[in-house]
């Protein structure tokens, strides 16, 4: 605690971190561009000193970054403590990779399996090392001083385990119950009407095509197969020594079975040329279907039964609802409900089967990948759950139609890059913590195999994890830390081992727990909780927690840190001055926002985005970047020092930054919007749109011509920006929607409702909020 | 009068009795009934079809105008022999005369065939079954025949291909984007219904609302529904057909040592059968299974896939001990029925060593007249040629069957009609005609052949109606009618009229037994006794054979009682005891040489030949071929196996070139290939020769056996001939034995203790 001694005060005097009375002035958006918290505990006072010894919160961080001494102190903080954890996260450009070691023991405490990491300490002239999860002292292995191959003395302090905060081991066999599994990727393609109507089918079927090269395929051993599906099942014989794949129907689905015992699933290598084949016909295949049935529940349980034996991806195409045999779904969707306390019941899978497919399929290294396109209910809160229990993800394209370009576009980008990224399989996440510390819940797409042990058949970079926990004891000790391991196959036939060790002060300072709690880190941990909840219970009640924990939170400081003089006024800590603007933007965002215009399907699609996003994105996405564009400065668009896109500075979500000849972007992580006022320059259309006026730009999605015009390029250099971001956090590729402000009233709607500032429907606008908070505090200080 | 053969060649028909009593008990005295062997179809050299319709008697006798009418030319009417009611002709007949006879009328058109004026039928379709666990040899060479039949079937012939093993495939040739198939768990027995829905053989769909009709003038997109997906024209899928067969790869289930492979025969077929009763009823069509063994999966199973468990045998099936057997039986029974009631042939080629349950499996070849062929493997001759064979044409190029065909018996009121034996089902007619005797399929005046071939001959029998005796009017004649309404290979609907006339004469008139026909009658009860066989057993026929053998030489000989040697046979009753005797003891009712599956096999084409071909299969033929002179038939007996000659056996199933001692050490010595040894090089040529014609002609090929006195394959020889020097005999009945003849080891009597024995008992008063 003596690190940050400066921050605090002696005893006696309560004294808070640096405040700021929210009621000042609009929210300050500088920080959420702000580079992620620096750590509270210095590198230097690791065992290695290596500026690499803590945790990028970017793979982990903590609502936290100062543990609290007591449960009592907890308690009174009101501030939930969680980890939020993207232990396979998706590099980008510039980023470090994780350094894979190989030693030949993996060192670990003899008690609590603990790895060894940065945070340890040697001990006994340093030939034992102190765990510093349970403190007990384990023996140096001599490798770590001797090289026996080289026959050389090393550094120990170089060797990765103890300079890198995350690091990569290399299993030994021990680690392994058997050979490590190959990718396996089975597609589980719809083949009926309005599958191959909105050109899914053949989207699909080509970007697979361009993408195999892409998919990893280490060593050759990478092993793929079809199913298509419409009212039977079609298997496709890939046998390399065909020359052309040969097409096998199943339409006996009184019970589940396979129609080859091999040759189902082949090598991508040795079956690419019948592989390449199939794909080549696949758009074709069923041009002139009339069959309007799906029997995806058979399809799915013959995809389990196809690859159980080794494990894999299933990667379900699904564009008609599931209306036949088993697994069958009834279009649900009642607009009556929306809005209603009985929404959630749309919400809520309307039968168990996809839900209980799903845990038989963990244990057998299954992870379901849902893509679904459909014209009208696709039931996503029911599909989901094959995702969720799986460590699947889900992707939705509502009214699909390939022939849009924009809409082909987006899926094959996406669908590309999805096959092509790197894939962690067969994995279990183990989180531990320093005694004292319980884990109580988690949260994200997983199978909770026991208490502390998730079961992750893919682990897919996209998805974060939460994890909730409480103290159960006074700490004693100046650290806490918290170590994540994620045993897992890589793409290229590893058992690996990936250790991601967060070390976080413990401080008996209630000021300190204040100033150094992460606001990102809380309304992303809280944004789940939300989720869980209102899928539990009812979205308002979601909407009740979340705006009563923002309560109890700043009540919490209020009591222990304001003095009557400051009555007036509504302070929080500098670290948690956005706390009410994220919760306000939580409020209002598609997941949890009182209104009966959001369809079920798109509700629980955001929420199930908000579920696995990270922090990260779940701040863009409850407070979306909103950028001027018709007032560019001049590097806005252009490479930077670092070679990469500058971004704009960003604007308050209010609709006072509107103005009417004014050009806006507006980004919330899953679709970007451009605003155009009705007084635009023409110039501007002319440059951007290729249009001579307002008048002549057609609103909705649309991709923006490029023209040889720096204009355009700064501003196709930003979009492009963002989608190549978001695709690698997410595999996510945004629609553009031109929003005119005269325009399609629900276009113009949808996009107003993210300016979280404004009053929107019923709702606050942000000093309206606060000025809620402010009496509710009243009300505390006056008790 | 005409040699039976002159009007077997003209009318098809060969009966037993050509002059009939005229009182039923004078007849039942007679032991052999009133019968024939009736070749509807049969090849009539230079003769050929009418295109017009025929002209028939009022309902509801149909009967068809026909040499034996009266006709009175200045009325323009005709008398109907048969219900006796006047008919006018109708209008285009104005100009008849008699002078001016139609064809009908005319004394040489007692067999017409008229070509009908009704839309032809669909083409043929065969729909192929294919056994897919066959090793890799073996499928090969069942493939390339496959392949090559596909061009040897008429371009606007349907085609399907099913494959089976451990499921069963419908292969869908309509599909072009790539080969397509239907699975079918091989374990699971399906209803029509399901396989119709999973084929998705529906009605068309429905068209969604909001899609866009197909305009006018333009082309109609390909058929994607229904059967027309599975059965195309061949000209269309000849080129899919071909690759998905080229393709085609063994069963891919694993089957470990101890196991047979799991094939789904039953299934196979009721998928098949589905298929075509679902889209194709009463259109001709034949289902053709390939199968290289036993159904060991799924409904019909024979036996089960451990091989620790044998295949039943005759002997488990008399001790009842053949588990599977009745549930297989009625599984092929029904599917059978489903065919036949369709008008679906189903033919069964086998390629397989052991047997794949022909008994169980054997209605379904019976019922609905399909080809039934076994051979130890496709790759034989035997599979390949007669194979190839089914799609022989005649002169016009069509292939040479029909299908679908009825055939109705009318008589003249003093005749009945009691049943027919043959590959046929009954059609449910039942008129005036039917007698109350029941013999064969009975009840009914008309049979129903789902295929039928130029050669498909059925035994009719028949009971005279009256009761009493009654002088018979000189000159006075019952007259049989025979209407096959048939669909030819070339789509037409053709009906081909026989109308046969024979007459009466009073009990005890000579001309009766004069008129007897041995061949035809040894025939008749050879097929009414393996019709017993199928229901009884087997000691039970010989007893009845025996029994009506002894009465009808009781009848017929001339001799003094108790005094067997004044037994005397005339001519043409002298060979019919021989015939009995042989079918005694051939394949067809002694079983237990033979597996089940071959006895069914012989049975089926006993069941379905002509007279010719009946007598070879009863009493093979033997020539022999010496130096003594040309080339002659000897007695089918030991006495005429020497060292010093070459026999040609004929036993219709196999064709054998045996070489006597002698002839076999010159041949091994290769005197024939020496010049000045010619005539031992003609010699050894000219039973070759001979063999390759019988070849030639046969339907299934014969196996073809070369062998040497002392081989082992000489056992077939050895099983046929009178053991008329057996090593309990030899040298005895005054043949010259000891050195002309082999002595044949076997306990059987021989043909002359057997005639002793009748002789005895036909003369003694006792029985
Ligand atoms: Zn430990
Ligand atoms: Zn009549």
């Amino acid at each position: 605690a003596g690190n940050f001694g400066n921050m605090s005060m002696g005893p006696g005097q309560p004294q808070g971190p640096a405040a700021v009375n929210l009621l000042a002035g609009p929210p300050l958006l500088t920080d959420l561009d702000a580079p992620s918290p620096v750590s509270w505990v210095p590198p230097q006072s690791s065992v290695s000193q290596a500026p690499t010894s803590n945790t990028d919160p970017k793979y982990k961080r903590c609502t936290m970054n100062a543990i609290p001494q007591t449960t009592a102190m907890l308690a009174k903080s009101r501030i939930p403590m969680g980890l939020l954890i993207t232990p396979y996260r998706h590099l980008l450009n510039g980023e470090e990779p994780v350094p894979v070691i190989n030693p030949p023991q993996i060192v670990r405490c003899r008690r609590c399996r603990t790895y060894i990491n940065p945070w340890v300490q040697f001990v006994e002239q340093g030939t034992r090392w102190k765990c510093n999860l349970c403190f007990l002292s384990n023996e140096v292995p001599t490798f770590f001083d001797w090289d026996p191959e080289t026959r050389a003395h090393v550094d120990r302090m170089k060797r990765p385990e103890l300079t890198h905060a995350v690091v990569e081991f290399i299993a030994p066999q021990e680690y392994m119950v058997r050979p490590p599994q190959p990718v396996v990727m089975l597609f589980v393609i719809d083949v009926s009407y309005s599958a191959v109507q909105s050109g899914m089918v053949a989207t699909a079927a080509r970007t697979i095509l361009d993408t195999l090269d892409a998919i990893p395929n280490t060593d050759n051993r990478t092993k793929v197969g079809f199913i298509t599906v419409d009212s039977s099942l079609h298997f496709y014989n890939l046998n390399p020594n065909l020359s052309e794949p040969q097409m096998l129907i199943v339409s006996d689905l009184d019970d589940t079975f396979l129609p080859m015992p091999y040759d189902l699933l082949v090598s991508l290598s040795e079956s690419r040329a019948v592989i390449e084949s199939l794909l080549q016909r696949l758009g074709d295949m069923f041009k002139s279907t009339q069959c309007v049935q799906n029997v995806l529940g058979r399809a799915l349980q013959a995809a389990h039964k196809m690859i159980s034996p080794i494990g894999g991806k299933i990667i379900v195409l699904q564009s008609t609802l599931p209306n036949t045999n088993d697994g069958a779904l009834k279009p649900r969707e009642d607009p009556k409900l929306l809005g209603t306390p009985k929404e959630v019941t749309l919400l809520q899978p309307q039968n168990p089967f996809y839900k209980n497919l799903a845990v038989t399929c963990s244990p057998t290294q299954v992870s379901i990948d849902v893509f679904l396109f459909s014209a009208q209910y696709a039931d996503v809160a029911t599909l989901s759950g094959c995702a969720k229990f799986t460590g699947g993800s889900v992707y939705f394209y509502p009214n699909f139609n390939a022939a849009r370009p924009d809409d082909a576009m987006k899926f094959a980008n996406e669908l590309s890059h999805f096959l092509s990224r790197p894939i962690g399989l067969e994995a279990v996440m183990r989180v531990r913590a320093s005694k004292g510390i319980r884990m109580t819940a988690f949260h994200g797409n997983f199978f909770l195999r026991s208490t502390d042990l998730l079961s992750l058949p893919n682990v897919s970079p996209d998805n974060s994890y939460a994890v909730e926990m409480t103290l159960i004891e006074n700490l004693t000790t100046s650290l806490a830390c918290f170590q994540t391991a994620l045993l897992h196959t890589s793409s290229n036939g590893e058992r690996r081992i990936r250790v991601l060790t967060l070390a976080v002060p413990v401080t008996n300072n209630l000021s300190d727990v204040f100033g150094a709690a992460d606001q990102f880190a809380i309304s992303a941990l809280l944004a789940k909780k939300g989720v869980e909840r209102a899928l539990t219970s009812k979205i308002e009640d979601a909407r009740e927690a979340l705006q009563y924990k923002l309560h109890e939170i700043m009540a919490a400081y209020k009591q222990s840190f304001t003095t009557s003089s400051q009555a007036t006024q509504l302070l929080l800590p500098e670290n948690l001055k956005l706390l009410p603007l994220l919760t306000l933007g939580m409020l209002k965002n598609t997941a949890f926002r009182a209104t009966s215009t959001v369809p079920s399907d798109l509700r629980s699609y955001i929420m199930a985005l908000l579920y696995v996003f990270p922090p990260e994105l779940c701040i863009t996405h409850t407070h979306p970047r909103f950028y001027a564009l018709h007032v560019l400065e001049p590097q806005a668009g252009l490479p930077g020092e670092d070679g990469q896109i500058m971004y704009p500075p960003r604007l308050n979500l209010s609709s006072e930054k509107l103005e009417r000849h004014g050009l806006y972007l507006l980004e919330n992580g899953v679709e970007m919007f451009l605003w155009v006022g009705r007084a635009v320059a023409p110039e501007l259309c002319k440059v951007l749109f290729d249009k001579p006026s307002y008048e002549g730009i057609v609103p909705g999605k649309t991709t923006l011509p490029t023209l040889s015009n720096d204009y355009s390029t700064r501003v196709n250099n930003l979009i492009g920006k963002i989608r190549e971001v978001r695709i690698q956090m997410a595999t996510c590729y945004p629609h553009l929607y031109v929003v005119k402000e005269d325009g399609d009233p629900a276009l113009r709607m949808w996009f107003l409702s993210q300016l979280i500032e404004d009053r929107i429907d019923a709702s606050y606008s942000y000093p309206q909020f606060l000025g809620v908070m402010r009496e509710q505090m009243g009300k505390i200080s006056a008790s | 009068m005409n040699t039976f053969e002159e009007i077997e060649d003209r009318d098809g028909i060969r009966l037993s009795w050509n002059v009939w009593p005229s009182s039923r008990l004078e007849a039942t005295r007679m032991v052999v009934p009133i019968g024939c062997l009736f070749t509807p179809l049969k090849e009539r050299e230079g003769v050929q079809a009418f295109q017009y319709e025929p002209v028939t008697c009022k309902m509801p006798c149909r009967a068809i105008l026909n040499p034996y009418c009266q006709i009175d030319v200045r009325g323009k009417l005709w008398i109907c022999p048969f219900c006796l009611q006047r008919n006018q002709f109708p209008p285009h007949y104005k100009d008849i005369s008699n002078t001016n006879l139609p064809a009908e009328l005319l004394g040489q058109y007692t067999t017409i065939e008229y070509i009908l004026n009704k839309p032809p039928s669909l083409p043929p379709i065969f729909l192929f079954v294919v056994d897919t666990c066959l090793d890799e040899v073996d499928l090969k060479a069942l493939k390339d025949s496959l392949v090559v039949s596909l061009s040897l079937l008429p371009p606007n012939a349907m085609v399907g291909l099913i494959t089976y093993g451990t499921m069963a495939q419908v292969h869908e040739l309509g599909y072009s984007d790539c080969p397509k198939s239907y699975v079918f768990r091989g374990s699971k027995e399906y209803t029509a219904k399901q396989i119709q829905d999973m084929l998705g053989l529906g009605v068309v769909p429905a068209m969604r609302p909001g899609q866009p009709q197909p305009r006018p003038g333009q082309p109609a997109p390909p058929q994607t529904f229904g059967a027309a997906r599975f059965l195309l024209p061949v000209q269309q899928c000849e080129f899919t057909l071909t690759s998905i067969l080229e393709q085609l790869q063994q069963d891919p289930w694993p089957v470990s040592n101890d196991k047979r492979p799991l094939r789904c025969t039953g299934t196979a077929l009721s998928v098949a059968v589905g298929l075509l009763e679902a889209a194709y009823q009463n259109t001709g069509a034949r289902i053709i299974l390939f199968a290289g063994g036993p159904c060991t999966e799924g409904p019909g199973l024979v036996v089960g896939p451990e091989l620790k468990e044998p295949i039943r045998s005759h002997n488990d099936i008399e001790k009842d001990v053949a588990k599977h057997v009745k549930k297989a039986v009625k599984f092929y029974e029904s599917l059978a029925k489903r065919a036949a009631d369709k008008g679906h042939v189903i033919d069964i080629f086998t390629g397989c060593l052991d047997q794949i349950g022909l008994l169980e499996m054997k209605s379904l070849v019976n019922l609905t007249n399909g080809f039934l062929t076994i051979s130890d493997s496709f790759k034989t001759a035997i599979f390949k040629q007669t194979f190839m064979r089914l799609f022989n044409k005649d002169a016009e190029g069509h292939l040479q069957m029909g299908f679908n065909a009825t055939l109705e018996v009318q008589t003249t009121r003093e005749l009945r009609v009691c049943g027919l034996i043959g590959p046929a089902i009954s059609a449910n007619k039942k008129t005036a005609c039917v007698g109350e005797t029941e013999i064969g399929i009975a009840g009914t005046s008309a049979w129903k052949f789902c295929g039928i071939t130029p050669k498909t001959t059925a035994s009719l029998y028949f009971e005279v109606a009256a009761q009493q005796q009654q002088a018979v009017q000189p000159g006075s004649r019952g007259l049989v009618q025979f209407v096959t309404l048939y669909q030819h290979a070339s789509g037409q609907y053709r009906l081909r009229v026989t109308t046969v006339a024979r007459n009466w004469a009073d009990v005890n008139s000579p001309e009766i037994p004069a008129s007897f026909d041995q061949e035809a009658a040894a025939v008749l009860m050879a097929r009414i006794a393996i019709f017993k066989a199928e229901i009884d057993d087997s000691p039970d026929v010989l007893r009845w054979l025996d029994r009506m053998l002894i009465r009808l030489c009781q009848k017929f000989a001339d001799y003094r009682k108790d005094d067997p040697s004044s037994f005397r046979l005339s001519d043409n009753f002298s060979i019919y005891p021989q015939f009995m005797f042989h079918l005694r003891r051939s394949q067809f009712l002694q079983v237990f040489n033979n597996s089940p599956d071959e006895t069914a096999f012989y049975r089926h084409i006993l069941n379905r030949e002509d007279v010719n071909n009946s007598l070879i299969m009863i009493q093979p033929t033997l020539m022999s071929y010496s130096f003594d002179g040309p080339p002659q038939p000897v007695l089918l007996d030991s006495i005429s196996i020497k060292p010093d000659v070459i026999l040609l056996l004929d036993t219709f199933f196999h064709i054998l070139i045996w070489h006597g001692e002698t002839v076999a050490q010159w041949r091994k010595a290769k005197y024939h290939e020496q010049a000045e040894y010619a005539n031992f090089k003609m010699l050894l040529e000219a039973p070759k020769a001979d063999a390759q014609e019988l070849l030639a002609e046969r339907f299934p090929l014969p196996r073809y056996i070369d062998c040497d006195q002392g081989g082992s394959q000489e056992r077939f020889l050895k099983w046929k001939v009178n053991p008329s020097t057996t090593h309990v005999n030899a040298g005895g009945y005054g043949y010259n034995a000891a050195s002309q003849g082999q002595a044949i080891a076997t306990d059987d009597v021989s043909l002359q203790v057997f005639m002793e024995h009748l002789k005895k008992l036909s003369v003694s008063g006792s029985s």
